[in-house]
C-alpha cells in the first residue's frame, strides 16, 4: 500500500465512527509510517472530514462522539512510537458559553462536543452565564481562549460586556475571544474586539485551531 | 471601469460588486445549495433570470400582476410590539389587526411573548380568552403560533437530563433516551395545549414555529403530535415552519413512520409534514454572513425549489432575518428582501411566503 493509501485508510476508519476499524488501521499504519504522520494526516484528517460530514447532515452528533472516541483509542495506541515528549496533548484550553440573559444552549453545546473531539480541552459553563462566572472559569483553568455564543440580538452584547471585563481584569492579551450564534457576524466581531467569529461548529474547531496552534 | 452593482454580505453590509462577480457568486451558491442538499441545480437560464434580479436597477422590486402569492405571517405580534424591532407599543391584539389591515397578510400567528409550547401550558386559560377577542375582530384564519423549542425539556430548565452534557462525557445511549423521553413529554404537551385553543379558543389552526430547533428529537416530537392532531381534528389548518436547512441528528436514530428523522434537507422534511397531516410547510434555508447575497440567495433558491417540486402540500418558504438568502440583519433590508422574494416565486415557485 502507498503512504496516501495507508492515510486513507486511517481516515475512512475514522469516518465510519468504529473504534476497531480505527485500531486495525493504526496497526497497520505503524509498520510503515511515522506515528506523527499517522495521527496528523490519517486520524485527525478523519476527523475534520467528520465535522465536515456533521455540517451537511450526512453524520450526526452521536457519529461525531464515536469518531473522537475511536481516534483517541488509535492516538493511544500509538503513544509508545512516539519520541519521549513528543506524546501531544491537549491542544488548547477553552472556556465555552452562552452569555447572561440568553438560555439558548444546544448550539453552543454542539461546539463544545466538537472542540472536545478535535482535541481541545474544554469547560463548557452553560448557558444564561454572568460574565464574572467567565472570568472566574478562564482563571480558574487558565484558558487560551474563551468562546461566546448568543442566538438573541438582544443578548449579543452580553458578549462585549466579556470582553470589556477581561480587559478591567487585565487578561485580555492572554485569552483569545470567539464568538458565535445566529446575529453574530464577522462585522460584529470586529466591532467589539473579539479575535474570532465562527459561523458553525466545524469552523469554530477550524478558527480556534487557527489561533491557538497556528494550523 | 465595469459596472458595479450595489448589493449585501450575508450580514447586510452594503457592497459593490460587478455583473461578472455576481454571476460567479450565484453559480457557486448553487453548486453548494445543489451538494449540499443532493437536489438537481439550477438551469442556465434560471441562474440568468436570477442575475437579473440580483442587478435590477430599482431599489425595490417585485412580481408582475397576477404573480402575487399569499402571505402568512408568523411569529406572534413580536415583530411589531417588542424592543428589538419595531418597539411599537401596541399589545398582540391591536398587532394582529395591524397585520391584517396594514400589511394584508392573509393568515396570521397568534402567540405568547415567550413563543414556546412549554411555557403556555400553566397560561393556557388566557391564552384562550385572548384568541377569542382575536377571532372575533379578525376576518383572515388565525392560528395559534408556538415553537416545540425541545430545549426547554433538558435540564437546567426541564426534567431530562441535557443530551449535550451526556454527550461530551460520551454517554451516548443515556443521551438518546433523554431525547426520546423528552420528545414524548413534548408531544403530549403540545396536544394537550392545542386541544384547548381549539375547543375553548377556537384558533382556526396551529403554526408549528422553527420546528426542529433543538434537533431530530424536537421534529420527530412535532410529528407525532400533527398526526394525532389531524385525527381528532380534520378540518383544522396545520403550518409547519422549519427551524433551519438540516435536520440535526442530536440523536441519529429517531424514526418517523419508518423515515430516519435526522439529516433531511427541505425536499424530505416536507414528505414527513405532509404524511403526518400538515397543510402547509415553511421550509428554512440559513443565510451565511460572511458570503454575498447572492451567493445566499443562490443557494436558497436551489434548495427550496425542489422542496416545492415534491411537496404535496403548499409550501410556504421561511423568509427573514437571516433565513430564504435574506441577509442576517434585525429589520432586512428592503433591496435584498424583495429580490429574495421575487426570487423565490419566480425560480422556487413557493406558494407564499
Amino acid at each position: 500500500m502507498t503512504k496516501d493509501e495507508l492515510f486513507s485508510e486511517l481516515s475512512n476508519a475514522v469516518i465510519s465512527c468504529k473504534k476497531d476499524k480505527v485500531l486495525e488501521a493504526v496497526e497497520k499504519a505503524r509498520r510503515e509510517l511515522d506515528p506523527s504522520e499517522i495521527i496528523d494526516k490519517g486520524l485527525a484528517a478523519g476527523m475534520n472530514e467528520v465535522g465536515i460530514l456533521f455540517e451537511k447532515g450526512r453524520l450526526f452528533l452521536p457519529h461525531v462522539m464515536m469518531a473522537a472516541d475511536a481516534m483517541t483509542a488509535g492516538v493511544k495506541l500509538l503513544e509508545d512510537d512516539l519520541p519521549a515528549g513528543a506524546v501531544k496533548g491537549k491542544l488548547g484550553t477553552i472556556v465555552n458559553g452562552t452569555v447572561e440573559g440568553d438560555v439558548h444552549d444546544i448550539g453552543k453545546s454542539i461546539v463544545s462536543t466538537m472542540l472536545q473531539s478535535a482535541g481541545f480541552e474544554v469547560h463548557d459553563v452553560g448557558r444564561d452565564v454572568p460574565v464574572q462566572v467567565f472570568i472566574d472559569k478562564i482563571r480558574e483553568v487558565d484558558a487560551d481562549m474563551v468562546g461566546l455564543s448568543a442566538l438573541m440580538t438582544t443578548t449579543l452584547l452580553g458578549q462585549k460586556e466579556v470582553i470589556t471585563c477581561l480587559k478591567e481584569e487585565g487578561i485580555r492579551d492572554r485569552v483569545k475571544v470567539m464568538v458565535g450564534g445566529s446575529p453574530a457576524t464577522q462585522a460584529w466581531a470586529d466591532k467589539i474586539g473579539a479575535d474570532c467569529y465562527a459561523e458553525n461548529a466545524s469552523e469554530a474547531v477550524m478558527k480556534a485551531k487557527e489561533l491557538l496552534c497556528g494550523a | 471601469m465595469a459596472t458595479e452593482y450595489m448589493t449585501r454580505m450575508g450580514d447586510g453590509r452594503r457592497v459593490f460588486m460587478t455583473r461578472e462577480d455576481i454571476l460567479a457568486d450565484i453559480e457557486a451558491g448553487v453548486a453548494e445549495g445543489a451538494d449540499s442538499a443532493e437536489v438537481p441545480a439550477l438551469s442556465e437560464e434560471e441562474i440568468e433570470h436570477l442575475l437579473e434580479i440580483v442587478c435590477a436597477k430599482e431599489r425595490i422590486v417585485t412580481v408582475e400582476p397576477g404573480n402575487e402569492i399569499v402571505m402568512s405571517q408568523d411569529g406572534g405580534a413580536i415583530s411589531i410590539d417588542s424592543e428589538h424591532t419595531s418597539g411599537v407599543p401596541s399589545g398582540r391584539i391591536l398587532a394582529t389587526l395591524m397585520y391584517e389591515r396594514g400589511f394584508c397578510m392573509d393568515s396570521i400567528d397568534f402567540g405568547h411573548t415567550d413563543y414556546s409550547f412549554k411555557p403556555v401550558k400553566p397560561l393556557i386559560s388566557v391564552e384562550c380568552q385572548q384568541m377569542r377577542w382575536v377571532q372575533e375582530a379578525v376576518t383572515v384564519p388565525v392560528l395559534y403560533g408556538a415553537m416545540p423549542n425541545m430545549g426547554l425539556y433538558y435540564t437546567p430548565d426541564g426534567p431530562y437530563e441535557n443530551p449535550g452534557d451526556l454527550m461530551k462525557a460520551f454517554k451516548i445511549q443515556e443521551a438518546r433516551e433523554s431525547i426520546e423521553k423528552s420528545a414524548d413529554h413534548l408531544t403530549r404537551d403540545i396536544i394537550w395545549i392545542v386541544q384547548k385553543m381549539m375547543k375553548s379558543g377556537g384558533a382556526d389552526g396551529i403554526n408549528f414555529d422553527t420546528t426542529g430547533a433543538a434537533g431530530d428529537g424536537d421534529f420527530f416530537a412535532a410529528l407525532r403530535a400533527v398526526e394525532f392532531l389531524r385525527k381528532e381534528f380534520p378540518e383544522m389548518y396545520i403550518e409547519m415552519g422549519m427551524a433551519g436547512e438540516s435536520m440535526l441528528g442530536i440523536h441519529g436514530e429517531l424514526e418517523y413512520k419508518g423515515k430516519a428523522v435526522a439529516g433531511l434537507w427541505p425536499h424530505k422534511q416536507v414528505e414527513l409534514a405532509a404524511e403526518a397531516g400538515a397543510n402547509v410547510f415553511g421550509p428554512a434555508v440559513n443565510t451565511n454572513t460572511t458570503r454575498s447575497f447572492a451567493w445566499n440567495l443562490a443557494r436558497a433558491v436551489t434548495i427550496v425549489k425542489e422542496a416545492s417540486k415534491v411537496s404535496p402540500i403548499p409550501v410556504h418558504v421561511n423568509m427573514g432575518n437571516g433565513v430564504g438568502g435574506v441577509p442576517m440583519f434585525e429589520l432586512p433590508t428592503l433591496d435584498a428582501l424583495s429580490r429574495a422574494n421575487k426570487a423565490m416565486v419566480e425560480l422556487a415557485h413557493v406558494d407564499g411566503i
